[in-house]
């Protein structure tokens, strides 16, 4: 299969893990736009990277959420600003849904960047071990780490 | 209580899942917009570095069969620059190494961490052990060999200071640059 194929292919498989990781690290609509944009180019940049052993969601979320956490946000800009094809903005509508979806949103966002990279892969339903990965930390410190959010969260709620 | 906060966090991210997975989000145009950019990309302040010591070297042989230096000065200040052109190489290369894209943040912290202690000893440490007796040597072979009688020999090193000065502004703005991404970078990991 050619590269390109590949990537779009991959890209569409896996386009709501991505959108769900620059959502929670964006203020509005617009900085999830820009972020989402960096991430895939940041993916098509580095998929000769991508090594076949580790999975290619533990991959995606690395590469999203180093895109979220470590890009200086305000260079860069190598291509034109493309609004996302979505006829739903959970930062603005007030339907069920998207109420359910802000209040989430305001839950993680009261966390630390890297908690919040924790909490996430924590939803997604990603093993200890995979969350380790992504971190570079060991399972078990994965688990400490989590039980120390949820206890931060309790007293937040 | 607890479990129960958990799983409603549980459930509004499915229903984020659920609501994600009804959207396109992505067009074609998107698509082809992002796979024109460059999949390699080049660290061109430290090339930039590589150019200038390449120049420069060139450049003092030049400044020895003028007579404006030494034969032993000459040789010195080229033995320094690859000197200095090498420990900016050992300083950058883990950082080079780096794959921001596939690198876990613990490693990324720890290489950052030490990027940044190296780059702050070259700073203060050996930046003055190796500039300031070379400008004084320059000084000497260029103003006191050289000045022509009645001439003081301090004005002949005034353009020498001032090169210094740009140059070193120049090199304090870079290493500031590098050590502050540096921080902010570690920063963003340890907050």
């Amino acid at each position: 299969m050619k590269q390109e194929e590949y990537f779009t292919q991959l890209v569409r498989e896996h386009k709501s893990t991505i959108y769900t990781v620059c959502y929670m690290f964006s203020k509005d609509e617009e900085e999830v736009n820009d972020l989402f944009q960096e991430t895939l180019i940041n993916m098509w940049k580095g998929i000769d990277s991508f090594r076949e052993e580790s999975k290619i969601s533990t991959w995606i979320y690395r590469v999203a959420l180093n895109t979220c956490l470590l890009q200086e946000r305000k260079k860069k800009k190598e291509m034109k600003k493309m609004p996302l094809t979505m006829d739903v903005n959970f930062f603005q509508d007030n339907d069920a849904n998207s109420t359910q979806v802000r209040m989430l949103h305001q839950r993680i966002g009261r966390l630390g960047l890297v908690d919040r990279a924790l909490v996430m892969m924590w939803l997604e339903g990603m093993s200890y071990d995979e969350i380790g990965a992504v971190m570079g930390i060991s399972a078990q410190n994965v688990g400490v780490k989590l039980f120390r959010i949820k206890e931060q969260l309790k007293k937040n709620a | 209580m607890e479990k129960m906060e958990f799983e409603e966090m549980r459930n509004q991210f499915a229903i984020l899942k659920k609501q994600l997975d009804k959207q396109e989000i992505i067009s074609n145009r998107l698509l082809r917009e992002t796979m024109k950019a460059k999949r390699s990309s080049i660290n061109s302040t430290e090339r930039m570095c590589y150019v200038f010591v390449a120049i420069a070297l060139l450049l003092t042989p030049l400044n020895f069969y003028t007579h404006a230096w030494g034969l032993a000065f000459s040789i010195v200040t080229c033995l320094m620059m690859l000197f200095c052109a090498a420990a900016t190489y050992y300083i950058h290369k883990p950082v080079d190494d780096l794959n921001f894209l596939t690198d876990d943040f613990a490693t990324v912290a720890r290489v950052m961490a030490k990027f940044k202690k190296q780059y702050n000893q070259w700073l203060y440490y050996w930046t003055p052990i190796l500039l300031i007796p070379w400008l004084g040597w320059a000084c000497y072979d260029f103003g006191w060999k050289h000045a022509p009688e009645g001439v003081n020999p301090l004005w002949m090193c005034f353009p020498l200071l001032i090169g210094a000065v740009i140059g070193g502004s120049i090199g304090l703005y870079y290493h500031f640059k590098a050590v502050n991404a540096a921080q902010d970078i570690l920063d963003e990991i340890q907050e």
